[in-house]
Order: C-alpha cells, then structure tokens, then sequence
C-alpha cells in the first residue's frame, strides 16, 4: 500500500509538466546561475570593468596601461576618460565597476602622492578591493622594480644612507630589471596600498596605488538603496503573479463568462485588474522604501518624485507581466508553477539575489533583459548616485516599453480567449 | 403567451460552423417579453454554440440576432439587457451576497448611482435578504444558485439566459428556484435556459425548442407538443413476477410495450393508446401476475425519446 501511494504520487508528478519542471529544471538553473556568479569570485574569473585615466602618458605608464588591459578578470573599456570628473562619472553611472586613474609614474618616492588611484562606487566596494588585488599582483609580477625602489629608500631612510657604490649598483638593478620586466615579466614584493574611503578623498602620503571610493548623496546609505530596490522588484513580480491568478478562477468559475457578456466585456476586468495589482505594488514599493528611510535614512522624501515614477513603471510592468502569464496559463496549478519559475529565474539573473557586477560578463548582459535590473538600476541611481531625469530616462523607457508590450499581449490574448470567432 | 407579445430575442436563418463541422444550422428561435423558453438537446446539438451567440461571444457566419433590435455581438447596449447564469457558481467567494451583486451590477453597466436600488432589488427579488451579509463560498448549494441568478438581474437585464440553473441541488431548493424564474419571468423577463430536469421544464417553461442537428427542430408548449406528438396515447410501465408466454408477450408487444433493460422479460414498458389500454391490455393483465402497473401522460422525457431515440438520462450528465 505505501509503494501503491508513492507510485501513484509519481504518476502524479510524471504527467503534471510544470511541477517536473519546478522540480528537476528549475533547481539546476538556478544552480547554474549561482554557480556561474560564486565559482567566478576566485583568483581571476571575476570579470571587473574599468576604465583606465593616463594623466603621464610616458613610456613607463603605457607599459603600465599595457599590461592593464592584458590582465585576465580586468575588461578594459576602449573609452578613455579624460579627466578625473568624467571618470568618475563613469563609476558612479554603474557603467564601470572601478577606474583606474594613472597620476603619475610609479617610483620610489615615499613621501609621493600614490601613483595610481582605483576609483570605485561605495556601494560596490568588493568590486573596488578586487581591482586593487588585481593590479597589485600585476605591479608584484609585471613591475618588481617598483617595489624594489621603495624598499631600498624605506632601507636607505632607516639604516643609510646608501655609499655611491651601493647607490650604483642598485640603480643597475633596478635598470636591468624595468628592461627584463618590459618584455618578460617577474617577480618582487609590492603590497603597498593606501585605503581612502574618506569622505574628501584627499590621499594621503604613502602606497603605490590608492583605494577611493566614492559616496552618494546619502552618505549613509551603505548599499541600503541597491537592497530596497532588489527587495522590493522581487516581491512586487511575486505578488502580482499570484494576484493575476484570479484571471483563471474567473475563467473556470463562470465569471469571466458572465463579464463578457455584459456591455464592458472581458477587456475591463482585465484592465482592472491592471490597475489594482499595478496599486498593489506601488503599495508595496512604498511600504519597502519607507522602512529603509525609517530605519537606514535613506532620504526617500528628498527623492520621492523619481522614486515615484520607478516605483509606478515597476509596479505596473510587474502586474502586466503577471497578467499575462495567467493569461497564457490554462490552470491555476499551471499558472504558480510558471510563476514560480519566472520569478526566481528573473530574479536571480536581474540582480536581486545578488549584485550583478559579481557575475560573469555574459551573464550581466542578459541580466539587462529582466525588469528587475532596470528596476535596480534606476533605485540605484536615483539614491546612490543623485541622478536626474536625463540620466533616469533610458531605464524609464525601458521600463515603460515592457509595461506597455505586456499590456498589449494581455489584452489580445484575453481577446482570443473570450471569443471563438 | 409568446404569440401575442413581441419578441424580445429574435434569432433568424443562424448559420456557424466551427472548422469543418456546421454547428448551426438555419436556427430560428423568438423569445418575448415574460416567455421562459427553454433550449433542449443533447451534447453536440448546438445548444451551448446558440447562447454563446446569442450572448455576442460568437460571431454567426450569417443569419441575425437581434435583442430589441439590437445584434449583441456588435452593440454594447444590446449585451447591457442580457443576464448570463453560467452553470457554475460565478460567484466572489470572498466576497458577501450583497457585495456580490453590487459588484455584478456595477460590471454589467448599471450606473454607480443607481447600484445601491439595483442590488437591494435584486436581492429582495431573490429573496436573499437572510444570507446577503454572508460570504458567497460559505453558502450552500441551494444559496449559491439564486445568488448566482441575483448577480444576473441586478442591473435589470429584459433577457435572462441560464445554463442549466439547477444542476447539483436538491429539490427543495429546485423548486425555490423555479419560484424564482417564474417570478422574474412574471416582471417581464424573457427567460432563455437550458436544463436536464425536464419535469421542472414542463411546469415552468411556457415553450420548449428541441434542437437536432444545430436547428429547432421541434418548438412549441410543452403541453401541446405532448398532445401533438402523443394524442391519447399513455406511457405505461409494467412489471410480472414471471416471463409472460410467448403468446402474452406477443400480445404486449402488439399494445405497443416493449421488453425493458433488464432482458428478463420482467419488465415492459411503452406508449399505448388509451383504446388499445382499455380493450386489449386491461384483460390481459390480469393473466400476468403483475408486482407493478404505471400508466401516466407522456411527458418531454417522452417525447426527447421520441426525437433523439434514447433517454434523456442517457445524454446528460
């Protein structure tokens, strides 16, 4: 009897194709998502893009940009900033995960400014420390003379000063090493990086690169606004697919037939319908967001017209989208688990599992196919980088053509479905 | 009734075919103001095909429907005087009775000023009143079917259309809803339906139509299509204790019963003519050790067995 039961609970499972899709493709997906992100956090595979500022333009920081963009990890960007505004400009535009600011050439000067600046988003800091690590371990490999140079100064401050023999000598070495290390390559000690997270960015004396991360307009934001926003995309899909679900009730109830034949037909139920889960998920945004002003001060008042206007285009882009996956659905059963699906993979590839610069390049491009990254996007700029309409407006259209298409496929599939002919 | 008042409904020369396969065939159909008519056939017969159109959801190949003048498939305020009764419960579960009908009213097009009077109407009409504060998924099935019917004539509609309003309730709430219809009916309301309880349709429906083939084939009251089909004849049912010989069972069969479903021979059953009862059959009965004798008018289980040569139990579910 106990075999009977489970055999008939497989039978069960066999013919009901969205739950054997729920169950056997769904969790290898998402494994494959989670592992194309986690597997590529180590040594190189995580794909970092930055943009390279080359204040010198001498031989020496060439060959320095050079090996830059031969870094395996490191996608440099054909653009070249030119200036430090506009590079960082490119970080905070989320264009770029980091930058790298060439200021002057590398040598052994310890009271020197750092010869090279990693300009980074606070709100992406790891993606700021894995490009420092980077070119450390380049600068280590590819430029030892470098570190050499300052160990023999910190050497020549401490316990010199060198003889002009000594002195010769080593600045033989040191030659011969920058000619080897032009076309080979080597090996040295340089783990000399100075941190500044500081609100001025001003550096201080000392390393050869230099960390800066740059802050929003919320300073103390911390990344709250990129979490609200992924949250909140997240829940609003989950909501609204469960909430358009009723679109099949009311098809199998009979209601939907008793409504089409009435004078408003089945296009205003469905328009309805739009329009509270589109509430719905404006409420629910609200309700997100407020908690993070209450608790974490992001200065949601200060921004609540932009906010508004993602918030209304996420709401409605996620009902629409729901409405017309039950709309496509035959069953209910049909319609969770196609749901259940579209959520979790959106999610998970759109950035609201996880941050999409730690994903790997192919990856972050499809992640623009999803509204949750626009969605992401746009909550991130309006917070985190101050942006304006300009500047808003593309994620906005983006937004609103997804809405629109959706609404359009749902009203002309509920068309279909109520009218034979 | 019907003859004298204007028609209401008026379905002409309606002609659909779904692929290969002609559904509707010529249909003809009238239904006046106050008239229940109601649509008989089995499976397959184009019953459902006629209301879907008749409701504006189906696009006839040619032919017309008009509802006071008016083609529902095309015109707003044509589908505004129909009321559809699905035949399941198309009801907000979570929602009350009284919610329910606001909300039905509103979506069938009655102003919002005017939703308050309807609904109240219409739950009174219903007789409602006890249960309008409950939710609709806690009722009984009984309940649930006249708030199915309030939801349908809250916004006044001229045209009621049912599909099958009974089906799955017991028969005191059968009758309550046959009450019903007749009263709606008694307001003015031309009442369209379909049933599988044929019994109730020969006390309630003022005309019948039997389709066969995607037409009405056979449209009339249910008290003169009896009498037109089966005059002085008497459906009679008999049971023996034994087989009857093969002379009595030829003499039977001459009367015109015939051996029932059991193949014993126990059971016969038949139209006989009332002079052919009174002459022949009465004195051979009682040679046949009978346990059971029935004799009652033909009905429109009778004559549905005339037209489509099986019982009515037999096509519906």
């Amino acid at each position: 009897m106990i075999l009977t039961v489970a055999q008939v609970m497989w039978l069960a499972l066999w013919r009901d194709r969205g739950s054997l899709i729920l169950a056997f493709l769904l969790p290898p997906l998402m494994f494959f998502v989670f592992a194309e992100v986690f597997s590529g956090t180590g040594e190189n595979e995580l794909e970092m893009r930055v943009v390279i500022l080359d204040s010198v333009e001498s031989p020496v920081t060439g060959r320095l940009r050079a090996e830059m963009i031969a870094l395996d990890g490191l996608v440099v960007s054909d653009q070249t900033a030119l200036d430090v505004q506009a590079l960082e400009a490119q970080v905070r535009s989320g264009r770029h995960d980091a930058a790298v600011w060439i200021r002057a050439e590398p040598d052994g000067d310890l009271d020197a400014e750092a010869a090279i600046v990693v300009v980074g988003d606070a709100s992406r800091a790891l993606a700021t420390s894995v490009v420092v690590g980077r070119l450390q371990a380049m600068l280590q490999s590819s430029f030892p003379e470098f570190g050499i140079a300052r160990a023999a100064t910190l050497v020549d401050a401490l316990a010199g000063p060198y003889s002009d023999d000594q002195r010769q000598a080593l600045d033989e070495v040191l030659d011969g090493l920058a000619r080897d290390q032009a076309g080979l390559g080597g090996a040295g000690a340089m783990n000399d990086v100075r941190d500044d997270a500081s609100d001025n960015n001003q550096g201080a004396a000392g390393g050869l690169i230099e960390r800066r991360l740059l802050a929003g307009p919320d300073r103390g934001d911390d990344g709250i606004s990129y979490y609200a926003g992924a949250v909140a995309i997240l829940f609003l899909l989950f909501s609204a697919m469960q909430g358009a679900i009723s679109l099949i009730d009311e098809r199998t109830s009979g209601i939907v037939d008793r409504l089409v034949a009435g004078p408003g037909g089945y296009t205003t139920v469905v328009l309805g319908k739009g329009l509270f889960l589109t509430g719905q998920g404006l409420a629910q945004a609200g309700v997100i967001f407020a908690f993070a002003w209450w608790f974490y001060d992001i200065d949601w008042p200060g921004h609540f017209g932009a906010w508004l206007v993602t918030a209304l285009l996420a709401a409605a882009v996620s009902a629409w989208l729901g409405l017309l996956l039950a709309s496509l659905c035959r069953s209910r059963q049909q319609a969770q688990t196609a749901s259940a699906f579209v959520v979790l993979i959106l999610s998970a590839i759109g950035g609201s599992m996880m941050p999409r610069f730690l994903m790997p390049g192919w990856l972050r491009e499809l992640g623009w196919f999803t509204p949750n990254a626009w969605v992401i996007e746009s909550w991130q700029g309006i917070f985190w980088r101050g942006d304006g309409v300009p500047e808003l407006a593309t994620g906005w259209v983006v937004l609103a053509a997804i809405f629109l298409t959706a609404m359009g496929l749902t009203l002309w599939r509920a068309a279909g479905l109520t009218r034979i002919k | 009734m019907g003859e004298a008042a204007e028609a209401l409904l008026r379905v002409d020369s309606l002609d659909f075919a779904f692929r290969d396969r002609r559904v509707l065939n010529g249909v003809a159909l009238e239904v006046a103001e106050g008239e229940i008519v109601a649509l008989l056939g089995p499976n397959g017969s184009g019953k459902s095909t006629l209301m879907r159109a008749i409701c504006g959801r189906l696009q006839p190949d040619s032919g017309s429907i008009s509802i006071n003048g008016r083609n529902p498939h095309t015109d707003r305020r044509a589908r505004a005087l129909i009321g559809l009764v699905p035949q399941q419960i198309a009801l907000y579960p979570h929602l009350s009775v009284a919610e329910n009908v606001r909300a039905f009213a509103r979506l069938s097009g009655t102003p919002a000023a005017d939703v308050a009077n309807c609904s109240a109407r219409a739950v009174e009409l219903c007789d409602l009143a006890e249960v309008a504060a409950r939710r609709a998924g806690e009722l009984s099935g009984g309940w649930q079917r006249r708030a199915n019917i309030a939801c349908a004539v809250a916004h006044s509609p001229r045209l009621l259309v049912l599909d099958e309003p009974t089906v799955g309730i017991d028969p005191p709430a059968r009758r309550e809803i046959e009450s019903l219809l007749g009263r709606l009916a008694g307001q003015g309301i031309g009442i369209l339906l379909t049933s599988h309880d044929l019994g109730q349709l020969e006390r309630l429906a003022h005309r019948v139509a039997f389709m066969i083939d995607g037409r009405v084939a056979v449209s009339g009251a249910p008290d003169t299509l009896i009498t037109e089909y089966f005059d002085q004849r008497r459906e009679c049912s008999l049971v023996v204790d034994r087989p009857p010989s093969d002379e009595q069972a030829g003499k039977l069969a001459l009367a015109g019963l015939g051996v029932g479903d059991d193949g014993g021979k126990l059971h016969w059953s038949g139209l006989v003519d009332e002079q052919v009862r009174d002459t022949q059959l009465e004195h051979l009965l009682g040679d046949l050790g009978l346990s059971e004798w029935r004799v009652r008018r033909p009905g429109l289980d009778s004559l549905w067995r005339h037209l489509y040569g099986q019982a009515p139990s037999a096509d519906i579910a």
